[in-house]
Parts: structure tokens; C-alpha cells; sequence
């Protein structure tokens, strides 16, 4: 096993966030609020944190004041003096005057970070997945098998597997074919039904990847590790999946791609289930997050009704019923609401007398007093995003402005 | 195949010379700048087919040179042409179709260029 410090980490954070709009109007899809305390990134750095994985760069381009903050809050348990960090680093233009054209183009720019750290073995990792692995599992399985390039994977349904980049092994793991977002995904080999997905979490051998990200930088592609560089790579080196089912306790199964509103939605939903696949409250496991100093959890009234739902801290609700929602820290809502399967982000307030149904409240929000919100499709649809699956989206900086209901 | 255009980048006078005669019996034609800024200035106006690039140069680090030229002309080979091998483990020198250590015998530098040339033509067919 190689000491910690030949791994150098690299959170990939710059994207758009485009198919989670309105979520990503004001931020980086990273720093999207989840379950009530984290943000999304959360997920990835604590993964790295409880790996020991405490070198890192979070390579941020669009919208990320707040992803910024957030990490800069989050860095007090890095020790530099031990050579651990967490640093933000912004397009920094050293090699070409633009911004990233793809995540391989995200790498190319940031060559000089590798120079200067020097790690034998780099992982890349995305920061908007949710999920649970020890990196350390990972590393040594790279390895054993003498990778040049190692891919974590997870099987899904066959039906799905065409929204992902698609593996196909040999009996040893090793990678012979790759295709991303395939019309006609080939299955496992020992499994007609299910393939086997890329999770977006690589080891790359850094000579392997720097000289990767070199040849796609002189080429017309789209710059991506997963259109491009990586159906090269499979060709031309020692490529191998990490299948997380064989290699991970059963704990660490779970992996969620947070893209759409929906999938976001439906993240957040799965974790109120009676024994949700991704444990919050796996000690074993921490999800690292900062929310600065918050006062208990108020639920005051004798008509108070609070059902199967993820309540923060600093939360206040009087009198009103919560189902199957997810209320953040500093929410306020006031007697007589009805909240259900809803998500109230940070600082919310829902005046009396509401009624939320399958609806998000971005941060800050203030619905006001007996505004009815996912119950009536078309009122509901002159005013508010509402996502395939019917989700409600009310977006950062909505003021209400017509006369209460 | 040859008659393609070579810019050499090189402070050295004799070494510019030594080049370009051995180049030019080859075939191909050959510009020639004496300082990184003049070279960078030449791969602009004279879109060379190919670059031979020395590292230590008064006014510019040739790495950085390589750099340039790369956001000028992505697609471009450029041949590191030093003394020193120790740039080859940087890995900006990488960017370099093929890094060359100067030596009496010259062949090395005029396999690598036949070399690029040809891998950039049928990079071009493909």
C-alpha cells in the first residue's frame, strides 16, 4: 500500500449545472443545498476525508462564490502542516485563454498543479454525486492490478444504462471496450440484463493521464473523459473496473447522479424511506458539512405534526404538519401549514396557512401567508417551474407578489 | 513528402546554421529566429509546418514558448531541441511532439522531424 501522500486528488466542479435549473441559477451544482444540511459536495469530500484522502484541489469555474464559502468553511480540518489541503482553484488561463472546454480540457489546464505535487497516482472524482466509497479500497485494487487507469463501476438495469458511460470487462476486470451514452449497451458477462456503468470516479497512473489529457488537447474532440479520452486509453493501456458490489461493503452501494431536478428530488425523497440504502446515520460513516452555529430544532404547539422526515437544526415550526419532507436549518413555518414531500431549503420561511405539495423552496424564500403550491398543475404552471416528474421549483430571489390565495 | 516549411527557434548562431543546412539537403525549407518573442512572432506570419525549439533562450523559457505556441496552433509539432535532459520529466515539455538532447550527431533530430511530419499527415487524413 502506497503512503497517502503519492495521491493526489482532483474534484471536478466547474460545470454548468444546466439540467438542474432553476437549483443552479445562483451556484455551482456542487454547492446545491441537500438534505437539509449538506450540499452536494459533501458526499465526494467526505468520502475523501474518511478515506484519508486530504490533498485535494476542487477545480471550480461557473457560479462559485457560494461553493467557495462553503469550502473555505469546511478546510479548518485539513492540516497543512501535515501537507493536507483543500484548496479551490479557479481557471487559472497558465496554458490557453479560455475557460474549461470539457473535463479532460478541466485537467489539461491544471497540469501545473500535478507538476508541482507530484503524485504517482491522481484520483479524479465529480463533485455532484452522492454516494459512499472508501478511496483507500479503490487505490489498492488500482494497484494490485498494475492499472494505468482504473474505473469505479456499478451495474444497473440494462434499460438504463444508455444514460452512462458503458464498460465492457473480461473474467479479470480488465476493460475492453468503453462507450459513452451507447444506443445499444452491452451487458455484463455473466448478465444479459444489467450492465456495467461508469461512476466518474477514476485512478489514473499520472503519467498515463497527463500524457492522456495532452493528445486529446491537440485534437478536435469535446474534451471529455468519457466520450474521448477514455475509449482511447481502453485501446492503448492497462484499463480495469472497480466493481463496487464485489470490492465495497453493502453500505456503500448506493450512488446517485445528481442531474435533473428530478434526480435531485428523488435523492432526497429515497433518504425518508424506512431503511434508506444510504445511511445518514452510519456512524461509521460521517457526512462532513458546516453550517455554522445553529440553535436546536423548535416544534412548538400542541397541533404540531411531524412525520418520517429529515429535520435540521436551527429549524422552527409551530403547529404545522411536515410529511415526508425535508426541512433545512433556519426554516421557519408558521402555524396551520401543510407541508408534504417538499424540500425546504436553508432559511425559508412559509407563512400561515400554507399548503406545499412535491415542491422545493430554494434558500431564502418567503411564501407567503395561504399560498397553495403543487396541488392545482395549471395555476401552478403560470407561475413556477415544474419539472417533468410534476416537481414544483421555487428559485432563489422569488418574491411573491400577488395577493395571497 | 518534403519540402515542408521548418521554423527553428535557436539563440545559438552556428547551431541555427548547422540545421538548416542539413534540413534544406533534405528538402525541406527552413525560417529561422534567434529569440523566443521573434519565433513566436514567425509562427504566426509564417505558419511553419513544424518547430524546432531550444529551451534556454535569453528573452523566454522555451517551455514557455511551447506553451505559446500551443495556444496559437494547437496542432503544430514542435521539436524540444536542449542540452539539458533534465525538461524532459517536466511534464509542460510534453507538449512537444518529441524531445530531442543536442548532440554532434544530428540524425536523431532529423528522424524526429521526418517522424512528426509524417504522423501529423496522416494525423490529417484521418
Amino acid at each position: 500500500m502506497e503512503r497517502k501522500g503519492e495521491v493526489l486528488t482532483l474534484i471536478l466542479a466547474g460545470g454548468a449545472g444546466q439540467r438542474l435549473y432553476p437549483l443552479t441559477k445562483t451556484r455551482a451544482k456542487p454547492a446545491v443545498p441537500f438534505a437539509g444540511v449538506y450540499r452536494i459536495i459533501d458526499f465526494t469530500i467526505s468520502n475523501c476525508i474518511n478515506s484519508g484522502m486530504m490533498r485535494i484541489y476542487v477545480l471550480t469555474q461557473h457560479k462559485s462564490i457560494s461553493l467557495d464559502r462553503h469550502l473555505k468553511e469546511m478546510c479548518s480540518i485539513f492540516r497543512p502542516e501535515f501537507g493536507e489541503f483543500l484548496e479551490t482553484v479557479p481557471p487559472q488561463q497558465f496554458i490557453v485563454s479560455r475557460w474549461y472546454a470539457g473535463t479532460a480540457d478541466a485537467i489539461f489546464q491544471n497540469i501545473h498543479l500535478l507538476e508541482e505535487k507530484r503524485p504517482n497516482h491522481v484520483l479524479i472524482l465529480s463533485g455532484d454525486h452522492v454516494y459512499k466509497m472508501d478511496y483507500r479500497v479503490l487505490l489498492e485494487w488500482h494497484l494490485s492490478k498494475d492499472a494505468d487507469l482504473t474505473i469505479a463501476c456499478v451495474d444497473v438495469e440494462r434499460k438504463e444504462a444508455s444514460r452512462y458511460g458503458v464498460m465492457e470487462v473480461d473474467s479479470d476486470w480488465k476493460v475492453i471496450g468503453f462507450s459513452e451514452k451507447p444506443r445499444n449497451p452491452k451487458p455484463m458477462p455473466f448478465n444479459p440484463d444489467r450492465c456495467l456503468i461508469s461512476m466518474g470516479v477514476y485512478v489514473f497512473r499520472t503519467e498515463t493521464l497527463v500524457k492522456a489529457v495532452i493528445r486529446d488537447a491537440k485534437r478536435q474532440t469535446e474534451h471529455d473523459f468519457g466520450k474521448n479520452v477514455i475509449p482511447e486509453l481502453v485501446e492503448v493501456a492497462n484499463v480495469y473496473a472497480f466493481p463496487i458490489r464485489e470490492c465495497l461493503p453493502e453500505s456503500m452501494h448506493y450512488w446517485r447522479d445528481i442531474g435533473t431536478v428530478d434526480s435531485y428530488y428523488e435523492a432526497q425523497m429515497e433518504l425518508l424511506e424506512p431503511s434508506p440504502q444510504f445511511d445518514l446515520f452510519d456512524s461509521s460513516w460521517r457526512i462532513w458539512t458546516h453550517i455554522g452555529q445553529q440553535p436546536p430544532t423548535m416544534i412548538r404547539g400542541s397541533k404540531c405534526s411531524i412525520q418520517n422526515s429529515l429535520v435540521a437544526p436551527g429549524a422552527f415550526i409551530a403547529d404545522a404538519t411536515v410529511i415526508r419532507s425535508i426541512i433545512s436549518y433556519g426554516v421557519r413555518i408558521e402555524e396551520e401549514s401543510n407541508i408534504s414531500e417538499s424540500i425546504l431549503m436553508p432559511n425559508v420561511i412559509v407563512g400561515k396557512g400554507c399548503t406545499l405539495k412535491r415542491t422545493i423552496v430554494d434558500e431564502g424564500v418567503c411564501i407567503p401567508p395561504n399560498t397553495t403550491i403543487g396541488v392545482d398543475d395549471k395555476s401552478d404552471a403560470k407561475r413556477f417551474f415544474i419539472s417533468k416528474q410534476g416537481i414544483r421549483v421555487i428559485p432563489v430571489g422569488t418574491i411573491f407578489l400577488e395577493t395571497p390565495q | 513528402m518534403a519540402g515542408e516549411k521548418i521554423l527553428i527557434i535557436e539563440d545559438d548562431e552556428n547551431q541555427r546554421l548547422l540545421y538548416k543546412e542539413e534540413l534544406e539537403e533534405q528538402g525541406y525549407r527552413v525560417i529561422e529566429a534567434a529569440n523566443a518573442e521573434e519565433g513566436l512572432r514567425l509562427v504566426e506570419e509564417e505558419n511553419p509546418d513544424l518547430v524546432i525549439l531550444d529551451i534556454w533562450m535569453p528573452d523566454m523559457n522555451g517551455l514557455e514558448a511551447l506553451t505559446r505556441i500551443y495556444e496559437m496552433n494547437p496542432n503544430l509539432p514542435v521539436i524540444i531541441n536542449t542540452a539539458y535532459s533534465a525538461y524532459q520529466d517536466r511534464f509542460t515539455s510534453w507538449l512537444a511532439e518529441a524531445y530531442v538532447v543536442k548532440s554532434a550527431d544530428i540524425s536523431e533530430l532529423l528522424d524526429a522531424v521526418k517522424r512528426s511530419l509524417e504522423s501529423r499527415s496522416k494525423g490529417k487524413k484521418d
